[in-house]
């Protein structure tokens, strides 16, 4: 059986005779993948880090965390005591899969909703509830120094993500970025303007589409003609595939594959992670405004962290003493940083003035003296 | 509302222990979204949810044992209210508060000055409202202002007005802003008069005739309430001009005293007033007036009229005048007299017809 | 020391700064084998090499997105945008990310970062290339703009901006490109910002400009002084923060104030440097403050852009109303 590309060369040379002057210069294919079906069943070869147990596990803990986290932050949300949240339920595995690929020394650019990658990569919990509890203070991360924060005016990080993964070429630094936005930004030219310049520079930079189908309201199919998400990176140049997000482990292999290649100098990647947006679009929707419960329900049944527990469980590696132990760990966690969060108080008045520049200008500072109704020092 | 107990999990098993909730009370679940996590011999097992549907209760705590068949989650099926929008929080309307008064009208246009130019002239002590004014839309220049300055130095202190001059101009002023005032005039023919006539009490005699034709003349007029009241006594008023001032002593009841006694009277009220002892009761009620300016000299005035009064005559300057008698041209001497009387209290016609049977007087020999 | 035009007082100064630091980049379309557009960035291709100087795929947007990125990782970007036509879709960028990123980190992460853009018409150009659209900026919190009004000043200023821990927008006046000419040494010292220079000093009226229109302005101030009126002039070059105090300074002076700016009148700079002059001078003033601004029109084609431009004529017309007031 000849290989696709002998096929295709075949066809062109056919192509050719037939039609002198006309040839199809360009194609393209995107390929899709997973490794766990939605009840866990492995459909093939995993891949290495899979026979690990302890890998498999931080990735279900990490998990498991981050839907804590979301579950905590909306209920805090609706009782007052934290803003505006775009909870991730049902996305959890996107965002332990990218952050499970990378290294310390990369640099994340998240959209904001990938909570469960910032808390991977070393962001606390208390700084995420400081961040969506409104204080800027949750931004300055104690580690993952470099990461940037998350980011509300959609797709406007991707030309970040180049100059980031720009700086580590410069520098020859075999450092790589990684920026993550969902379906609603492929639409905007700054992510197109981000992957072609990735692409034409050739830049160790993995884009991660977080593909939850809803963009607030409007949904995948009527965000673009386009039949996946991943084929825009074709356009720039740039190689794209498919996974299935709700596969921790597909996520996982496929992100770590392209930050391999990146760090290699083999050029920017993309990936369009396939998952669904279980929950409204923000703790201020409705999305029964748009969409009905039977339309949302069906896809429980592809709940990532359900799906990850079957494959543990289905191979001995995890039982009922480590669910229970584990969901008390992680729910004493969570409290506990609630509380943290709950009596920080707020900064006081002069930090809004006192980072605008490093050295505050006269008239500014004027300002600030009587924001404050004080002479300051 | 509706209840949803822990199912049969299978396997025989009446009850289990709830491990974890997975939702909140408030939160909206939809079916098969996975409520909590129980504990049964084998296994940590999610139980999804049956519907789609708002959490009012949960029925059991972390740590619980629950029986199966026992509620485990209350619904309801109330409707989120819609927060209008999908980030931060809209505020409801408040009751608008009642609309503001209507502000008060501004007052008069206020001087047009920069700042510098009004600081200027505080320092310089000038007022801004006396300044004319030479700057592009009718502002107020530093140069005015200067120049308004040198003008006071020049000019001598400011005095303010007090006792008798502060007096008339005090009422002045009031009958400026009541009176409508309208003047006829005319001059009487004194030639025949005998030598030695005392033309002030001739004068009083001629107010006496013009009231008694024209009652009218001789009375109050109350602005604000449109009442006239005619007045029987003629209480003149004598304008007498001093070097504190103008004064309007009360002669009383000219109508009924002679010639003599009217002498007598008005002798005496011209000493009171040079020696400033009338009583201030005798400086009120005038009922007419009379002002013999032509003693200092002109012919004819527009008088003011102190109001309640609605008239007063004025004479002017006795001179010899051109007249046409007998058809030939003759001098004789001739009395100008200017009535000005209240229009709103009296009409041209009888301020004429006053005037005449006062000139008729006038012209009498005697 | 020779005499040198603006645009090559900008190169001078990209020159130094990227000999003293190897952080600073220059990027943009067409900077590095073509030198630029107008030459600001001539020569240096050869001299620094392409990892330093880099042409970019055409997106402004992307550039200045980028340049945050790099910013933010520590260097120091300075982005050309060919023309400030085009600048706006950079806009996004300066405003939600450059202007906010140290103060919503809590200076965790900064933007130590130079836009500059050939600003201002007068060039007989085609449409969308005679913009001049400082206002916008300057109401951004977290930026800088600066506008230098002569080669030195370019020099000094553009050295300075190029330092600065924070984003600067560096509008240089295109029309002024080659028409100034004057010495400037190449001594790597900055001017400062967030400082008014006064060119010219004067007691009876304080003129206060920036860019290309302190040409006209000084010309103004020159037939002032035939008819023995003595004009202050004042080159605000940075707009933002704006040096309040020196033009407190001199209106308290000359008691009369004329603002000349070639963007339009409406919501232009002007407006903040009167009301601000109003709040906190206006007992000095023995006039109304008057600003002299292109009209509240879109910049027509060359065939009229003289039509449009503020010139001597009108500002003196603006002079003699404020001089009325004697």
């Amino acid at each position: 059986m000849p290989s696709a590309e002998k096929i295709l060369e075949l066809l062109d040379v056919a192509e050719a005779a037939r039609e002198p002057g006309a040839a199809t210069v360009a194609r393209f294919e995107i390929r899709y993948s997973r490794f766990l079906d939605p009840k866990g069943n492995a459909l093939r070869q995993l891949p290495d880090f899979a026979a690990d147990r302890a890998e498999l596990v931080a990735l279900y803990r990490a998990m498991v965390l981050a839907r804590a986290f979301d579950a905590k932050a909306v209920a805090l949300q609706r009782t007052g005591r934290l803003g505006t949240f775009p909870s991730a339920l049902g996305q959890e595995a996107v965002a332990v899969g990218i952050a499970a690929a990378m290294r310390k020394e990369d640099v994340f650019l998240p959209s904001f909703r990938e909570h469960g990658a910032q808390l991977w990569r070393g962001v606390s919990l208390v700084e995420l509830f400081l961040f969506w509890g409104g204080d800027e203070r949750g931004s300055n991360f104690a580690e993952a120094r470099e990461d940037f924060p998350i980011c509300v005016p959609v797709g406007t990080h991707a030309p970040h993500a180049v100059g980031v993964a720009l700086a580590f070429k410069l520098r020859r630094e075999k450092r790589v970025a990684v920026c993550a936005f969902g379906d609603g930004a492929t639409s905007k030219g700054d992510v197109a303007e981000a992957l072609n310049i990735a692409g034409v520079w050739r830049l160790p930079l993995v884009f991660v589409i977080n593909n939850n189908r809803w963009a607030i309201s409007v949904p995948i199919n009527e965000q673009t003609a386009a039949e996946t998400l991943a084929q825009k990176a074709i356009a720039a140049g740039i190689e794209g595939e498919q996974v299935d997000g709700n596969d921790v482990i597909a996520v996982r292999e496929a992100v770590a594959r392209a930050v391999a290649k990146a760090r290699a100098g083999g050029g920017p990647h993309l990936i369009e992670a396939l998952t669904y947006r279980l929950s409204d679009h923000t703790t201020a929707d409705d999305a029964r405004r748009y969409r009905s419960d039977s339309e949302v329900s069906p896809h429980w049944a592809e709940d990532p962290i359900t799906r990850l527990r079957n494959h543990l469980v289905g191979r001995g590696m995890w039982a009922k003493a480590d669910e229970e132990g584990l969901l008390a760990e992680i729910s004493a966690a969570v409290d506990k940083s609630a509380e943290t969060y709950l009596a920080i108080p707020p900064q006081g008045a002069e930090t809004i003035f006192d980072f605008t520049y490093e050295s505050l200008p006269k008239d500014l500072a004027e300002q600030r003296r009587a924001a404050l109704g004080a002479v300051p020092e | 509302m509706s209840t949803f107990v822990l199912p049969d999990l299978g396997e025989g098993l009446q009850e289990a222990e709830l491990v974890a909730w997975h939702v909140a009370e408030g939160d909206h679940v939809v079916a098969d979204q996975p409520l909590v996590s129980v504990e049964t011999e084998k296994a940590v097992v999610e139980v999804p949810s049956p519907q789609s549907g708002r959490v009012a209760r949960l029925c059991a705590k972390p740590g619980e044992r629950v029986k199966v068949g026992a509620a485990l989650v209350e619904f309801d099926d109330g409707q989120r209210a819609d927060t209008g929008t999908v980030v931060g929080e809209l505020a409801a309307a408040t009751p608008s508060p009642a609309r503001a008064a209507e502000p008060a009208p501004a007052g008069a246009a206020a001087v047009r000055a920069a700042p510098a130019v009004r600081a200027l002239a505080q320092r310089l002590g000038v007022d801004l409202k006396i300044v004319g004014a030479s700057g592009p839309g009718g502002a107020v220049t530093s140069a005015d202002v200067e120049r308004a300055a040198r003008a006071l130095t020049d000019a001598g202190p400011a005095e303010p007005l007090a006792g008798v001059r502060r007096a008339m101009a005090v009422n002045m002023t009031r009958s400026h802003a009541e009176i409508v005032p309208a003047t006829v005039s005319d001059e009487a023919d004194i030639e025949a008069w005998r030598s030695g006539s005392d033309t002030t009490i001739r004068l009083v005699r001629a107010v006496v005739a013009g009231c008694t034709a024209v009652p009218g003349l001789n009375a109050w007029y109350d602005g604000r309430n449109m009442e006239r009241r005619l007045i029987k006594q003629i209480d003149l008023g004598l304008a007498v001009d001093t070097g504190d001032g103008l004064f309007v002593p009360v002669l009383r009841n000219v109508g009924s005293r002679d010639a003599a006694d009217l002498r007598r009277g008005i002798e005496a009220m011209k000493r009171d007033v040079r020696a400033r002892t009338v009583p201030v009761a005798e400086l009120r009620g005038q009922t007419i007036t009379l002002s013999n300016f032509g003693m200092f000299g002109g012919r004819f005035a527009a008088l003011v009229i102190v109001p309640p009064q609605v008239a007063i005559l004025g004479a002017g300057r006795i001179a010899p005048g051109a007249v046409v008698a007998d058809g030939k041209l003759v001098a004789h001497r001739l009395l100008p007299l200017s009535l000005t009387f209240d229009h709103r209290a009296v009409t041209g016609g009888e301020a004429a017809r006053f005037l005449k049977a006062a000139i008729e007087e006038l012209e009498r020999p005697e | 020391m020779s005499e040198i035009t603006l645009v090559q007082a900008v190169n001078l100064a990209l020159q130094r700064a990227m000999a003293e630091d190897a952080n600073v980049l220059v990027l943009g379309e067409d900077v590095a084998a073509e030198g630029g557009v107008f030459r600001a960035t001539d020569g240096l291709l050869k001299r620094f090499g392409p990892e330093r100087v880099l042409d970019t795929p055409l997106a402004e947007n992307a550039i200045a997105g980028l340049s945050v990125g790099l910013a933010a990782q520590g260097f120091r970007p300075v982005a050309e945008i060919q023309f400030t036509g085009f600048i706006y879709p950079a806009i996004d960028q300066l405003v939600n990310h450059a202007s906010r990123l140290r103060t919503r980190t809590r200076g965790r992460l900064t933007c130590p970062m130079v836009v500059r853009s050939p600003s201002g018409g007068g060039i007989r150009a085609i449409e969308h290339h005679s913009e001049s659209p400082e206002a916008m900026f300057a109401h951004i919190p977290g930026l800088r703009v600066v506008i230098p009004s002569s080669p030195a000043r370019a020099y000094g200023l553009l050295l300075a901006a190029i330092r600065d821990p924070d984003p600067v927008v560096f509008l240089e006046p295109t029309r002024l490109y080659r028409a100034a000419r004057e010495e400037v040494e190449d001594d790597g010292a900055a001017l400062p910002l967030d400082r008014c220079f006064v060119p010219r000093e004067g007691t009876d009226i304080t003129l206060v400009t920036w860019g290309a229109m302190i040409k006209e302005t000084l010309a103004a101030a020159e037939t002032l002084a035939a008819e023995g009126v003595s004009a202050e002039v004042i080159d605000v070059a940075t707009l933002k923060p704006l040096d309040t105090d020196s033009l407190l300074e001199s209106v308290a002076k000359t008691g009369r104030c004329v603002i000349v700016h070639e963007a339009p009148l409406t919501g232009g700079f002007g407006a903040e440097i009167a009301a601000r002059i109003a709040e906190r001078g206006l007992v000095s003033l023995l006039a109304p403050i008057e600003r002299v601004g292109g009209w509240d029109t879109v910049m027509p084609l060359p065939r009229l852009e003289q039509s449009y431009l503020p010139n001597e004529a009108r500002i003196l017309a603006a002079v003699r109303r404020v001089l009325a007031y004697q």
